[in-house]
């Protein structure tokens, strides 16, 4: 059942491919594909039908030409597959979760190296149970909705290949038994964002998106990679039961590392974590995210929201006996999360890119998964990151949603007044907003209150630094995600073309629009007990560490357990005053703070920054390298050097053939006489 | 080095006097003949007439031709002479080869003739 | 008196069969009024029947020791007699299609290769004289055997009057060796040049002038690209193959044979005539738009590589000549079939560029261009890179490695612009087609390439015959 949980997908994937590659063959016969291809148009009229009935969406963007040929085959093929994983999800995370059943499926040995030995086997506890939930879920509610979402884009089969492609990799990934499984989901998760923000390859802002993002998580992946070396140097194992029964004895040993004798298990720990803050876009690595939002929006919300940027925050919590040691490391995951919550809402605040907004906040919430495992709330953030992957995959779905009815427009300044046109989608949006922001009895509230309750009862230095930023960044929340809905669906239309086209999203959208609502709802109160609460010893076992904070946090002072409240109904009321009942008050108020407003637009210049530390003087360094050391030197003296003295050879040899006979005579006699000279001075003839 | 330029000697000395008598028979006439010249005798003429026009013109190609094949068989009477006066010291194998040479040579002849090149038009 | 039995002539057998063969094909011809290619095929058959006897019969001398055949000239003789051969065969269509048809042609050729197999066969100055004017002669005949075009008759005239300046010079040596060693029978001479002396150095100097005229090495090379050029591509074809074989067999016997005592000095002049072709045939031919003035480079940078071999002046080295020859005969009679089917409905084209796409328009022959082409700049496992191999081989086992790395890296300069139409071929647009290829151009593009294909299969009977021919030398 696990294994047909991880391979349905794959499954899924290569049938896909297998469509895609041979649709592309069949529409570019013998040639590559190129981006400015148009259809042939005597297809047309088949496809404008074949689009009303996919769902009666109109001039969508993008080129227009046929659907490649088995979009809807593919469509059905993956999806349903993605449907049976995850009802076996469901019953793995029933069995795992609730019936104590934790499995260990070996499958086959991967690779033997000296002393490396490495298995593929499939870890299944309940860690990897709730991620199991978490991705078959969102992923197959996804795909449900690409259905609908993608109609229009004729290169179906290779974007729902792509989809399951993730899928796989990410579910690869969470039922990981050592470190290098776990590296070949991560890498494989990475390909598939890659592959799915530049989805639209014929537009140069998601190729570029693309490759920051790919880029930007090396950069993780290298501190990743170092750490498991280091894991691998210091256990000889990358097995996570050998790790963690050979953490205990590492304590106190060093490791030498650039003539620094660091602490072994801080070192490795912050190695691993600068693979999570790269995955997880936490604060110095984040930029690649909100530049992720170039890909299409399911994509958003399956890999950019709900699965792939928890893929940190599950490895910190997967490998929580490794930070329970190391508590400077821990210290220093609390730092990033409390930092990367306050500074992705402080951006929030001023942006208008709906699904930017968005974005940010997804970070900002990442943020808080950190600041819970760094405090050692474990199961709490896990808490959180299940309850996260409802509400935001419900706003972004729901953010889809508005812009399709907007014909893609995404900027909330030209929305306005949507409510009426497009009521589902309020309502969802609404409820993921309540959920996001922490409203009594919404997924939001048990998590996001109880990881905030957990910072104040931590004991690392930076708990308290945690709670405070925490607290400003829920009031913030509170803030953006109303002042979103309010300039989104309130007040007056900004756009009265956009807005008389308007129309409600068809029925394969809102079904998991509909579902993901009623998880934002209910998944909070139907699981706090197992996350946060009392069941927790029993519920996660042996699959996370956890600590006495579970208990402390119950015992917080009354002040600390309403104050997020307090500060969403600050948030909300700021937000309900400033853009539905004086929406004149924000422009004012943006242009008294100018240099604040433009500091926060500009999302704190940290690219700014970037590229003038590292992106410029790389740039300067390759191209003093490339110009300089390989095209003057080497080239120059290599190659394309003795290439031009040949052809200048060439020529001078070729000039001498001048056709006229006594030239060529003259040269027969300047041969002999020059021999004969040679031999005459020489003396070779005199004996 | 010297022994063998010694043995050049005599043709030197016939090279001198080839030079020196065909540069005095030359110089003379110069120096010795009786000169009183006037505008007729300096004059060009051709059987009587002023020259119609200049002598260096074009020739017909087919002179070079005729010429050619004149010294071919000017050549064969030149080899025929020696071979003809030697011919008693020679014996069968001189024989066959002239024999062959002409040979060779009617060969040739009869081609030239089947092509046409004695015929001037 | 000093008769002279017919039956001690057998060893001329071969000569004597072409020369009368072609006499009688004259006469032939001239009392025939149809023209068609009865004359080509007698021609082909005669020199069949001449190779045929020249390996049946045995070793010997005739004239004295003017006229030898040994085992060097009988492997010598097959080739040029091959050269000869395919020279004719591969200019039937051509003839038919320019409306050049001339009886004389192929007997020319066959006079041409009586002067080849005398000058392989020549044991002294006079006979050696003799088979290179006789062969020459002929030769300066065919090269404008286009009466109509103003290039061919350059061409003849220009490889006339340098010819006949290099037979000066050639003469000029063959008199001062006579007159510094008395004799000029190649023994005598042997025997005679242990002491050396500046004078007979001289002579040597002359006598190569005129050996490297025939062979078109540096600094006498200078007719070959415009004759090339110039003269009706089968001829050029011929001038390739044949009359290079025969100059290069007389060079290396004439230096091995007569001049032992002095190896030192010719080695000298070999040394720098083989780096000056190598070199020059490597980088002059990078200039060149015209396949065959770009053959005529690339046969002045062969017969440098084949020099290297000579160079070392050792059985291997005069072997690896052998060796070179015979694989540069497949590898340039197959190039020139091929360009000899470069041809459109408007006539013949000889520009590189007309080879465009190619690969393209007829994937055969640019399949065994290619094939050919990379014979040529030496590339395993073809033939062409063995041919280099053994002459590198020879001179490596004599000392010289400065030549044998100099060789190498002209063979790289070269290898540029054989690979550069093989590219033409393959990568660019393709031009106007050809015309199908004539079935016996096809068959003799099909024996060279695939000889350049299978040879490293089975090396052994070419490199043991040519091993043997070699020994007889010494």
């Amino acid at each position: 059942m696990y294994l047909a949980i991880v391979l349905l997908p794959l499954l899924g994937a290569i049938l896909g491919a297998v469509i895609a590659l041979a649709g592309a063959r069949a529409r570019f016969p013998g040639a590559e594909p190129s981006d400015d291809h148009h259809a042939p148009h005597a297809d047309h009229g088949a496809h404008a039908a074949q689009a009303h009935a996919d769902g009666g969406q109109d001039d969508h963007h993008g080129p227009v030409e046929p659907a490649a040929a088995g979009s809807r085959a593919t469509e059905i093929i993956t999806t349903s597959l993605l449907m049976i994983a995850c009802v076996l999800a469901w019953i793995a995370f029933w069995k795992v979760g609730f019936g104590h059943q934790d499995e260990r499926v070996r499958l086959f040995t991967w690779m033997i190296s000296a002393d490396l030995k490495v298995d593929w086997a499939l870890r299944i506890d309940t860690l990897t149970a709730v991620m199991l939930v978490v991705v078959t879920t969102v992923s197959a509610l996804v795909h449900l909705y690409s259905i609908g979402y993608m109609a229009e884009d004729p290169y179906r089969p290779r974007f729902f290949a792509y989809l399951s492609l993730f899928t796989f990799a990410m579910l690869a990934l969470v039922t990981a038994d050592n470190l290098a499984q776990m590296f070949f989901g991560w890498e494989g998760v990475g390909l598939a964002s890659y592959l799915l923000i530049g989805f639209w390859y014929h537009k140069p802002e998601a190729n570029a998106a693309a490759i920051k993002a790919f880029v930007v998580n090396r950069v993780g992946d290298f501190g990743f990679a170092l750490g498991i070396f280091g894991v691998f140097m210091m256990t000889s194992s990358i097995d996570f039961d050998t790790i963690f029964a050979a953490a205990p004895s590492l304590t106190g040993k060093t490791i030498d590392f650039f003539g620094w004798r660091a602490d072994a298990l801080t070192l490795i720990c912050l190695l691993l974590f600068m693979g999570a803050m790269g995955k997880s876009a936490q604060f110095l690595l984040h930029t690649w995210l909100p530049d992720a939002m170039e890909g299409p929006t399911p994509v958003s919300a399956l890999i950019h929201a709900a699965t792939m940027v928890t893929a940190g925050v599950f490895m910190v919590a997967r490998l929580s006996p490794l930070f329970e040691l190391a508590p400077n490391a821990a210290a220093f995951v609390t730092l990033i999360g409390a930092t990367t919550a306050f500074f992705a809402a402080t951006v929030g605040l001023v942006q208008n890119d709906i699904k930017r907004i968005v974005a940010y906040s997804t970070c900002s919430q990442l943020g808080y998964m950190f600041v819970a495992m760094g405090v050692g709330a474990y199961s709490v953030g896990m808490f959180h990151l299940f309850t996260h992957a409802f509400f935001k995959a419900l706003l972004f779905l729901g953010s889809g949603s508005v812009i399709m009815a907007m014909h893609h427009e995404q900027d909330i300044r030209n929305m306005g007044g949507l409510r009426k046109k497009i009521p589902f989608t309020y309502w969802c949006m609404v409820i993921g907003t309540l959920a996001l922001t922490g409203f009594p009895l919404t997924a939001g509230y048990f998590s996001k209150d109880a990881i905030i309750e957990a910072a104040y009862s931590g004991r690392n230095p930076f708990a308290i630094y945690a709670f405070v930023m925490t607290v400003i960044a829920a009031f913030m929340t509170a803030f953006y995600s109303w002042r979103l809905i309010y300039k989104t669906f309130h007040g007056a239309p900004h756009d009265q073309r956009h807005y008389d086209a308007a129309h409600e999203s068809p029925l394969v959208i809102l079904i998991p629009l509909g579902v993901l609502a009623v998880g934002s709802l209910g998944a909070g109160f139907a699981f706090k007990e197992f996350f946060a609460g009392h069941e927790v010893e029993h519920f996660f076992r042996e699959s996370l560490k956890q600590g006495h904070i579970i208990d402390e946090m119950h015992h917080v002072p009354f002040i600390v357990a309403w104050l997020p409240t307090v500060m969403l109904a600050l948030g909300w009321g700021l937000a309900a005053y400033m853009y539905l009942l004086h929406p004149e008050i924000a422009p004012r108020l943006a242009r008294q703070h100018d240099a604040l407003y433009r500091f926060l637009l500009n999302k704190w210049y940290v690219d700014e920054l970037y590229n003038l530390i590292f992106v410029r003087p790389a740039l300067w360094f390759g191209r003093v390298f490339w110009k300089g050391g390989d095209g003057y030197i080497i080239d120059g003296f290599g190659p394309d050097g003795v290439s031009a003295r040949v052809l200048d050879i060439t020529r001078n040899i070729v000039r001498l053939q001048t056709g006229y006979l006594y030239h060529y005579a003259f040269a027969m006699l300047i041969g002999a006489a020059a021999l004969i000279t040679w031999f005459m001075f020489s003396g070779a003839g005199v004996h | 080095m010297s022994e063998l330029l010694q043995d050049y000697l005599p043709l030197v000395i016939f090279i001198a006097i080839a030079m020196g008598l065909g540069l005095a028979l030359l110089v003379a006439p110069f120096l010795v003949a009786y000169k009183s010249p006037d505008p007729e005798k300096l004059s060009a003429y051709e059987c009587g007439f002023n020259a119609f026009d200049d002598a260096r013109m074009k020739f017909d190609v087919r002179f070079y031709l005729v010429a050619i094949l004149f010294i071919i068989f000017d050549l064969e009477v030149a080899f025929l002479f020696p071979w003809a006066i030697v011919y008693g010291h020679l014996g069968v194998y001189g024989f066959w080869s002239m024999m062959v040479f002409l040979g060779v040579l009617t060969i040739g002849f009869i081609y030239e003739w089947k092509k046409g090149a004695l015929e001037w038009d | 008196m000093n008769a002279v039995p017919l039956s001690s002539m057998t060893q001329v057998l071969p000569e004597i069969v072409l020369a009368i063969g072609g006499m009688a094909l004259l006469m032939f011809g001239a009392y025939r009024d149809r023209v068609d290619n009865a004359v080509c095929v007698l021609s082909v058959l005669l020199l069949a029947a001449a190779g045929v006897t020249v390996t049946i019969i045995p070793n010997g001398n005739v004239f004295g020791t003017s006229f030898i055949l040994d085992d060097y000239a009988r492997f010598l003789k097959i080739l040029a007699y091959l050269g000869s051969a395919f020279a004719i065969v591969m200019s039937l269509n051509y003839q038919t299609l320019e409306k050049q048809r001339t009886f004389e042609y192929p007997i020319l050729i066959l006079l041409s290769t009586v002067g080849m197999g005398m000058l392989i066969s020549a044991g002294d100055l006079i006979a050696l004289y003799l088979g290179l004017e006789l062969m020459s002669l002929a030769l300066y005949v065919v090269a404008a055997s286009n009466r109509d075009s103003l290039q061919s008759t350059e061409a003849g005239l220009k490889y006339f009057v340098l010819g006949a300046l290099s037979s000066g010079m050639l003469l000029y040596g063959c008199s001062l060796i006579y007159g510094f060693t008395g004799n000029v029978s190649f023994n005598g001479i042997a025997k005679a040049s242990s002491q050396g002396g500046l004078g007979l150095i001289f002579g040597l100097v002359f006598l190569f002038a005129g050996f490297c005229f025939k062979v078109s090495a540096v600094p006498f090379h200078m007719w070959t690209p415009d004759v090339y050029e110039g003269a009706p591509t089968p001829v050029t074809a011929f001038f390739a193959a044949a009359p290079k074989i025969a100059a290069m067999a007389i060079f290396a016997r004439a230096t091995i044979s007569a001049f032992p005592g002095i190896t030192h000095q010719w080695q000298q002049i070999v040394v720098f005539v083989s780096i000056a072709s190598m070199a020059l045939g490597a980088f002059a031919a990078i200039g060149q738009t015209n396949i065959k003035r770009l053959m005529a480079y690339s046969s002045i940078g062969h017969m440098g590589f084949a020099l290297v071999g000579l160079a070392a002046g050792t059985p291997e080295g005069v072997q690896g000549v052998l060796v070179y020859m015979s694989i540069y005969l497949a590898m340039t009679v197959g190039t020139f079939a091929v360009i000899l089917s470069m041809r459109r409905s408007e006539g013949m084209v000889e520009k590189i560029s007309d080879l465009s796409g190619l690969s393209r328009s007829n994937p055969g022959l640019a399949f065994f261009l290619a094939l050919l082409l990379f014979s040529l700049a030496g590339i395993p496992p073809l033939a062409g890179f063995f041919a280099k191999y053994y002459v590198f081989l020879g001179a490596m086992k004599a000392g010289l490695y400065g030549l044998a790395v100099i060789g190498v890296l002209a063979s790289v300069v070269g290898a540029y612009y054989y690979l550069l139409i093989v590219k033409i071929m393959y990568f660019d647009e393709p031009a106007k087609d050809f015309n199908p290829v004539p079935g016996e151009l096809k068959a003799v593009l099909g024996v060279a390439g695939l000889f350049n294909l299978l040879y490293f299969v089975y090396p052994a009977p070419l490199i043991g015959a040519a091993g043997i021919a070699a020994k007889s030398l010494f």
